[in-house]
Formats: C-alpha cells, structure tokens, sequence
C-alpha cells in the first residue's frame, strides 16, 4: 500500500508557528504525514490541537502573523511535485492550486458563503477562474453540480441566495464549489460540527460518495472518534502540535499504541459495545500553548508518564504504516497485541 | 415593491401633520410674534394697543391656537404654502427660485462624501495600521471635530483670496447660466460641506471593511483561489457596503443642517441662507415651510435609504 505514487500529498517535519502579542505559540512542531489518492485521511485530536493550521498551512491561509518556519508541504499534481511551502501566499502560482487542486470546505457553512451573491455566482466564479468554460456552460456546470450534491430543484436554487438554504444545504452548496473544478485533494475541516446529527451522516455519505466516484482523496479533521471508525482509511491523532499516532484505520483504532489515542477512544462511546460501557474523560487540561512542556506534550495528563518523558520522544515506525511518538510504546505494543 | 414604496408615501402623511403640529407649537411658544417684529422698536412702544389688535386680526392671529394650526396645514397640504412676512412673497415662488440651489449643493455633497468616504476608509482598512491608515485616521477624527465654518474660512482665505483659484462665494455670474459656468463656485462650497461627512463615511467604511474582511466568506474566497482584488473588493467591500449607505442615510440631516451654514458663508443662494434670515426677521411662515420640507426631506431620504438597502442586500426584504 505504502507505495509513494500514490500520495497525493505529503507533508514532512511540518512546523508552523504563529506569533502573537510577540509571543511565539509553536502550533506546528514537526508534522509528518501523507494523503492517499483517493482514501481519506482523518485528522482527529481536541481543540487547539493544530488541525486547522495544519489544513491552513497546506492552503496557504495562515493568519498574517505566522510562518512556516520549518519542513515541506508537497503536492503531487498532475505536473509533477510542486513544493507549496515554497509559494507565495497568494501569488499566481498558489492561487491556481487553491480551489482547483485542492479544495477546503469548512466548519460553519452558515457564514462561510458570501450572502450577497447567490449560490450559482459563487460556484459559478470558481469555473470562471479555473477552467476555461464559457458563460453557459458555467451555469448549466453550476445546476449539474448542484444536482449531484443531492440539492433539489437546482434550475431554480442555482440563483437563490444562501439565506434560502438550511444548514445542510449550505453545506452541499460549499461542497459543490469544492468539487466544482475535480479537485485532486479535498479538505474539510470540521464540515458537519454546527450541524444537525442526521444532516451530519448525510454529508458524510456524500464526501464518501465524491471519494469513490472521482478517487478524490479527502483530509477530514474532526474531533469525533466515531467519525474516524465511520471514514477513515488512515489515521493520524494530534495533541499539541504533534502528531502522536498514525496509520491505518484498522490498526489505530484496534491497536491503539499511544496513551492519548488510547484515552480519547476511551472518552466516547462507542457503537455496539453496549449501553454500560464506561466513557472516561480525559484528565486534565491541554497545555497553555504559549507555555508547552519541552518533553512529550501528553506527559502532565498520561497515567504512565516516567522520568524519560521530559524528553521529547521520537516518531517511531511500530509496523511498516504505523507510527507513534512514545518512549513507552514497546510496553503498549505488547498489550495492544493481548 | 411598489405596493412598499406606496404604504410608506402614505405613512408619510400622518407623519408630516404631527411634525407639522410640533414646529408650529414650537413657533407659538417662542417670544414675540410677527406683528411685533413688523413694527419697528421705537414705534411699537408709541402705537396704542387696538391698533395692534387690529393688525393681529388682519393677520388672523386673534383666532385660537388650534384653528390657526388647521388654516395653515390645511393650506400647506393643498400646496398653498402661504407668504412670506418680509416683501410679501409667495413662499412657493422662494422655493422655486432657491431650491435648486440647495440641491445642487446638498447632492454635490453627498456624491463627494459618499465616493470619496468609501474610497479612503477601504484603502485604511486594507492598509490597517500603516503609516496610510494611521494618517487617515488623524484626518477622519480632524474632519469630524473641526467645524464646517471654519473650514469654509480657511479655503476662501486660501483658494479664492490668496491663490485666486476660485471665486469667494455666490452661484453665478450674471449671464453664465450653464452647469459648467458654475461649477468652479460650486467646488469649494461642496468640498467644504462634504469635510465632516466624508470624514465619518470613512471612519465609518473602515470599520465596516476590518468588519467584513474578518468574516469566514473572505476565508472562503481566497481558499477558492480568487484573486486579492476580487476577495477584496468583490466581496469583502461589496458587504461592507450595506451598513454604509445606511449610515449615510442617518447622516442626512446633519447635511442639511451644514448647508444652512455654509450657505451663508460662501453666500450660496439657496435655501439654507433664506432660512437664517427667515429666522432673523422672524418670518413665521417662511420658518415653518423650511423646516417642514427638511423633515420631509430626511423622511423620503430614509426611505430611499431603505429601497437601496433592499436592492443591494438579498437578505433583506420589504416587508409588502
Ligand atoms: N488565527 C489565529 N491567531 C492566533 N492563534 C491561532 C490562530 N489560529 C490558531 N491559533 C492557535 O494555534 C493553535 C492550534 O489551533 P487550531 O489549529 O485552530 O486548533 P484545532 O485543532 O482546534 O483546529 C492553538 O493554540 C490556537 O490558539
Ligand atoms: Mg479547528
């Protein structure tokens, strides 16, 4: 599987740090990892974990006051590897990537379309840009789109404002701006978290629907475990800035090998383990990010912390597709394995 | 839409006789009335009082307060606006001679402020806090504190008195007659009257565009790939726009009250200067016509205000 040709993406050592009040806060610190054409990629982790400026480093729309100021972002495009790292922030060259060959959707469709203009003007303007379609076809391109993310009546919605849509809608509406230029990566941040349960699992069906039928290969964070059993072909947990875990699906969730993958599992419930499953919240709070510990971020929260971590632990390969970032993990491995 | 335009011409008209009512109270509680501004000082103490009495009648001044309120606003609302006190003429014909005046003035104003305020605040926004953006600022809070007098004061003394670039005052010259003859007069007049309204315009669209630029659309549109100019303009200032015009909307009367004032000092022949000096002499009818057409003024101005507010935000819907 792990066959590099078929990486859509690959980000290496990725560290992006923001700067506020001339205080650094080191949101990225050396993130590694790959997106499968085609597969889907779940980012989970809590909040102010570094989800979103990880998406945000790979589209480039980082707050003004960061950097990237280590590692590599490259996207494997049709024309060979380009490094985004590299790239302006918005000159010719990133733009043409952004919304053409990787799209972001995001959490909160509810303010993240423009109000003033209608649908069909904001899916329309994509194509206007990335593709060479003439005035027309744009607008019969922007119904076809419509159509196929599940929104009725779309002669007539195509040219209603976004007002008129409920939350799911929107949403489908944000997905067809996404889609609109068969994008190779899709990124969705969050996409179903301001929305209803049974909306949410209709989103879902539909990205999976996109993946299969276009092979585009989805990053999706969420914070949701259930989510990630749900969707996920690999997996990589965050927590501070670091990704602690990652690999397969099958492998970290069954597996789990980190004591943080380990007790976020623990903390939700899980399907068709029972009603008297115990659900234990993690202890403790997340680090000020301001002020991190110099070892393993997990470390003031972890039940088996030992002297060695105060150290920052290595990204060790436990299988070929399976990482972590433990001193420990020789131990976790073993009862994994029970 | 137009079934909207028309319940709120209607609304207007209970509106127009209850401010009505209110400005003719506040005639009537003011001290001394016309017959005692007609006379003059000296001769009023001498004349004996049924003399003045019979003047009072003549005018119709003898009947009561209500009935003098019905004879005039019934008056006003069949068109007859009555006379003025000082010359005896008819205050239709004042209007028509002067008001185009004022419009011309207050328009002028208006576009200068609205483009000008528009176009300074987005370019403080985009630049915010640069050298740009912090000099303008000073400028808006300048233009808004500095009274329009002075103002005026300043650029006669400058354009028209040391650089002779532009006459001091009036509209015309006698046998110029075209827009273009008059339009040097009409430059400083309306740059001055427009200072204090563009200045809250900017101060105004510059927090309006910080406002737009940090809504998760602009996010959307750069993820899209758009160009900066189009996230900018196309949709961060398009949104910024909406509350905008409704402000210049609220600001309309403060135009109105600034161009009493500069009419008078740059000699301006409208309206504005007529109704200082219809104060002055204490010309009750002239007074009462002024001041209800600027209400009337404001009121149609808001309802303008809200037709564009509708055609350029989708979201809002006149309620018909
Ligand atoms: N625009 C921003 N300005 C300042 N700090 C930010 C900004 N966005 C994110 N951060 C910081 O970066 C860290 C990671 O945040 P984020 O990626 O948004 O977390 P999440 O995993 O919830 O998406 C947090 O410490 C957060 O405070
Ligand atoms: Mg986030």
């Amino acid at each position: 599987m792990e066959m590099g040709n078929d990486v859509a993406l690959s980000v290496r050592n990725l560290k992006t740090y923001i700067y506020t009040n001339n205080r650094c806060n080191r949101a990225l610190d050396g993130v590694s990892f790959e997106i499968r054409q085609g597969k889907t990629l779940c980012i989970v982790g809590e909040s102010g974990c570094g989800k979103s400026v990880t998406a945000a480093s790979i589209m480039q729309l980082l707050p003004t006051l960061s950097r990237i100021e280590d590692g590599e972002i490259t996207y494997h495009g049709p024309d060979g590897p380009v490094r985004i790292d590299a790239l302006e922030r918005d000159g010719a060259k990133m733009r043409a990537i952004r919304g053409k060959e990787i799209a972001m959707i995001f959490q909160d469709p509810m303010t993240a379309l423009n109000p003033v203009y209608s649908i069909g003007f904001q899916i329309k303007e994509m194509l206007r840009y990335h593709t060479s379609l003439g005035r027309k076809d744009r607008h019969s391109k922007a119904i076809d789109l419509l159509r196929s993310m599940g929104i009725p009546l779309p002669e007539r919605r195509v040219d209603e404002y976004p007002h008129l849509y409920s939350g799911g809608m929107r949403q489908r509406a944000m997905i067809a701006i996404a889609m609109s230029c068969n994008p190779r990566i899709l990124i969705a941040d969050e996409p179903t978290t301001a929305l209803d349960v049974t909306i949410q699992a209709q989103i879902f069906e539909l990205m999976d629907t996109l993946k299969r039928e276009n092979g585009t290969a989805i990053m999706l964070i969420t914070h949701d475990m259930g989510v990630v059993a749900e969707l996920a072909d690999d997996v990589a947990v965050m927590y501070m800035g670091n990704i602690v875990e990652a690999g397969p699906v099958g492998k970290v969730l069954r597996k789990p090998v980190h004591p943080y993958t380990r007790a976020l599992l623990d903390s939700i419930p899980v399907l068709g383990r029972g009603k008297d499953q115990e659900i234990k919240a993690i202890p403790g709070q997340t680090p000020d990010p301001y002020n991190r510990p110099t070892g393993c971020q997990f470390a003031d929260r972890c039940a088996y912390r030992v002297s060695a971590c105060d150290e920052m632990p290595p990204e060790t390969m436990v299988a070929d597709d399976h990482r972590v970032m433990c001193w420990r993990y020789q131990e976790f491995m073993a009862d994994a394995a029970e | 839409m137009l079934t909207y335009i028309a319940r709120r011409l209607l609304t207007l008209i209970p509106m127009v006789i209850v401010i009505s009512f209110l400005i003719y109270l506040g005639l009537e509680l003011t001290p001394g009335d016309a017959v005692s501004h007609m006379i003059p000082p000296d001769a009023y103490g001498s004349m004996d009082e049924d003399r003045l009495q019979e003047l009072r009648e003549s005018l119709g001044l003898g009947k009561p307060f209500l009935v003098r309120y019905w004879i005039w606003i019934s008056g006003v609302l069949q068109g007859d606006f009555g006379y003025s006190l000082a010359g005896g003429v008819p205050i239709s014909k004042i209007f028509l001679d002067r008001l185009p005046a004022t419009l011309e003035l207050s328009i002028a104003a208006l576009l200068i402020s609205t483009v000008l305020g528009s176009i300074l605040g987005t370019i403080s926004a985009l630049t915010r806090g640069s050298l740009t953006d912090q000099s303008l600022t000073v400028v808006g809070m300048l233009g808004v504190s500095i009274p329009e007098f002075f103002f005026g004061l300043v650029a006669i003394l400058i354009f028209a008195l040391n650089l002779e670039w532009l006459p001091v005052g009036g509209r015309t010259l006698p046998g110029y007659d075209s827009f273009w003859d008059r339009l040097p007069h009409l430059v400083m007049p309306a740059m001055v009257l427009s200072i204090m309204m563009t200045a809250g315009v900017m101060r105004y669209a510059r927090s309006s565009m910080l406002d737009a630029l940090s809504r998760d659309f602009i996010r959307t549109a750069r993820s899209k790939g758009m160009p900066e100019w189009r996230v900018n303009i196309l949709h961060g200032f398009r949104v910024a726009l909406t509350p905008v015009i409704v402000l210049i909307g609220f600001r309309l009367p403060v135009l109105i009250g600034g161009s009493v004032i500069i009419e008078q000092v740059f000699q301006w022949p409208g309206i504005g200067k007529e109704f200082v000096s219809a104060v002055r002499s204490q010309d009750y009818p002239l007074v009462m016509m002024v001041a209800l057409f600027s209400v009337l003024a404001v009121l149609v101005a808001s309802l303008i205000v809200d037709l564009l507010t509708a055609i350029i935000d989708p979201r809002v819907r006149l309620g018909d």
